[in-house]
């Protein structure tokens, strides 16, 4: 299936949270849009993202059975939210589906997909250390690759870099 | 770092006061003997945990009840540092996350920038020099992963093997690229040194002679007896935990699941490769043991060596001399946008997310690494296994630890 049917397919199976389908669209000189390449994302309320990737994972004709990546994104220091993005991988079907949902930078919290996907473990573990971005639920909320005692979090546009750790100069 | 607090101490004492008497005469006495569970540091510097990298055991007497990795000795920032660099100037750090295939995440990367600038054209011959390539390291990736293998389970002859071949290939990339291990040579656009004469040929008779080779290799290590022994029914991954835990590559493939992204999301020429039959993919079958065990991730390594040969026989067989590079500025910019790029690295699946406003820059760079989430199977993997059986299981995870770092 494409990127279009496996949208329709979740709309027809009536998952709430669907915001939108954002597709790569050529650049419009009137309205001075760039346009934007690369690969299409299917936008979720975060509330629901943990449902549609059950719905994801369970739907025969979906059948995304691997969870390959979950990261977080800090578009600029300008803008109120982070982007959590997911990648799922249909090993039945051959087909790739990559979900995006927004949190806001005062409260940035969302349902962990450890009961879903056990492989969201690690990754939520570097989220949660990078971007400081609480996953409810999660059964091993500790770093993961900075130390236990690292301050602030190093993905964060608006993060300063530290002038020193233990007695090191980081100048 | 948290240690295990024991619930008591071990105590030696007599079960009851009362002993009994033997037929001999002799008084025995009952002991209860308490025991804890013991904590076993294996690393930061172990030789087999490929790095520097700890797994925090615990074991009781000889069974392991616990483990849990502890990651990050070997962390660089590389996400962050591609966020403070120009495209082009990420490409050397690329080459430093999975060190022993460089040239496969040179290809993941530049093909993630190409997602972003679909204008740009990648000649045919820049395709096919990155096939090569791309193989020739799986096959030098492989030959570290049979020869550390063997070396890990006490096998030493077959490590020396696998490093005398892995030494031509590292002579043919010194030869196109004048790099031994970090290459840069796969670029945005394609690659940055046409093949020099005489190359070609090169890469085929090692072909031939590797070809030759892996026959004794198969027959030294993988069907030696003691090998089968040490390795078949032990660290068995099922289907569902291999699904579960989204394993990729000969992980998900030794548990018998037949996905290759090089032939069911195919990119650059693998479709047309697939189609045309030129390779194949191995599956573990639980030839030895049970499927997915030890011995079966290694099998699919060593058959997919093999495969790789067959990929680069392909190449050769169409390679046409032309361009090597697509137009590209000297600083590169990216149109905006963002998308995910996976490919099939020797350890699985290699994923780039990387987003563009339109400039020199990009906004983020997510490296998905293999090694990462194979990884993550040891903490359900290992309980209930033998000290002994640690080492095997860790080392037929076949990581890398810059890439679980990175």
């Amino acid at each position: 299936m494409d990127f279009q049917a496996i949208v329709d397919r979740l709309r027809a199976a009536s998952v709430p949270g669907i915001v939108e389908a954002d597709e790569p669209r050529p650049a419009d000189k009137e309205s001075k849009d760039k346009g934007r390449s690369g690969r299409p994302f299917l936008v979720v309320e975060p509330g629901a993202l943990v449902d549609l990737l059950r719905v994801c994972r369970d739907d025969p004709r979906l059948a995304f059975e691997l969870l390959i990546d979950i990261t977080a994104s800090d578009p600029g220091v300008e803008d109120p939210n982070f982007w959590i993005l997911v990648e799922l991988l249909s090993i039945t079907h051959r087909q790739r589906l990559a979900i995006k949902a927004l949190i806001t930078k005062e409260n940035p919290t969302i349902a962990s997909a450890t009961a879903v996907y056990r492989a969201a473990q690690w990754h939520e573990r570097e989220c949660m250390e990078m971007f400081g971005i609480t996953f409810e639920g999660h059964p091993d909320p500790r770093n993961i690759l900075l130390p236990d005692d690292w301050v602030g979090h190093p993905l964060r546009k608006d993060y300063e870099f530290p002038v020193e750790y233990h007695g090191i100069s980081c100048e | 770092m948290t240690t295990h607090a024991p619930d008591h101490q071990p105590t030696i004492r007599p079960a009851s006061d009362e002993a009994r008497i033997l037929p001999s005469g002799e008084r025995e006495f009952f002991f209860d003997v308490a025991t804890t569970d013991l904590e076993i540091n294996m690393g930061p510097q172990h030789p087999a945990t490929h790095g520097v990298m700890r797994v925090l055991l615990r074991a009781d007497g000889e069974l392991v009840t616990g483990a849990q990795p502890h990651l990050g000795y070997l962390h660089r920032c590389a996400e962050k540092i591609g966020e403070n660099v120009e495209w082009l100037q990420y490409l050397p750090y690329t080459d430093r996350y999975d060190y022993l295939s460089a040239m496969n995440n040179n290809l993941g990367y530049s093909l993630a920038v190409e997602l972003l600038m679909p204008a740009l054209e990648i000649p045919r011959r820049a395709t096919v020099i990155r096939t090569i390539c791309a193989e020739l390291n799986r096959v030098a990736s492989h030959l570290i992963a049979f020869g550390t293998y063997g070396l890990d389970i006490g096998a030493f002859t077959p490590f020396f093997y696998a490093f005398r071949e892995r030494e031509w290939i590292q002579a043919l990339f010194e030869k196109i690229c004048g790099a031994r291990l970090t290459y840069s040579y796969i670029r945005i656009g394609g690659v940055f040194n046409d093949a020099p004469p005489g190359w070609l040929r090169e890469v085929e008779s090692f072909c031939d002679v590797f070809e030759e080779k892996w026959r004794e290799y198969y027959d030294l290590l993988v069907e030696n007896h003691i090998f089968v022994q040490r390795t078949a029914n032990v660290g068995v991954i099922p289907r569902e935990m291999a699904v579960d835990f989204g394993l990729t590559g000969p992980m998900l493939r030794g548990s018998g699941i037949d996905f290759d992204l090089r032939r069911d999301l195919p990119y650059m020429a693998y479709g047309e490769i697939a189609s045309a039959g030129a390779f194949e993919i191995p599956l573990g079958r639980g030839e030895k043991g049970t499927l997915g065990d030890c011995w079966d991730r290694l099998y699919v390594r060593m058959v997919e060596m093999l495969e790789a040969i067959k990929i680069v026989r392909w190449c050769l067989g169409v390679i046409e001399p032309g361009p090597i590079i697509g137009e590209v500025p000297k600083v590169i910019k990216v149109p905006p946008g963002e998308g995910y790029v996976g490919i099939e690295n020797p350890r699985g699946e290699l994923g780039h997310y990387v987003h563009s406003d339109g400039g020199k820059v990009a906004i983020r760079c997510r490296v998905r690494g293999p090694s990462f989430t194979n990884l993550a199977v040891l903490e359900d993997l290992m309980p209930g296994t033998l000290l002994a059986d640690s080492v095997a299981i860790i080392g037929s995870v076949d990581i890398v630890v810059g890439e679980t770092d990175r």
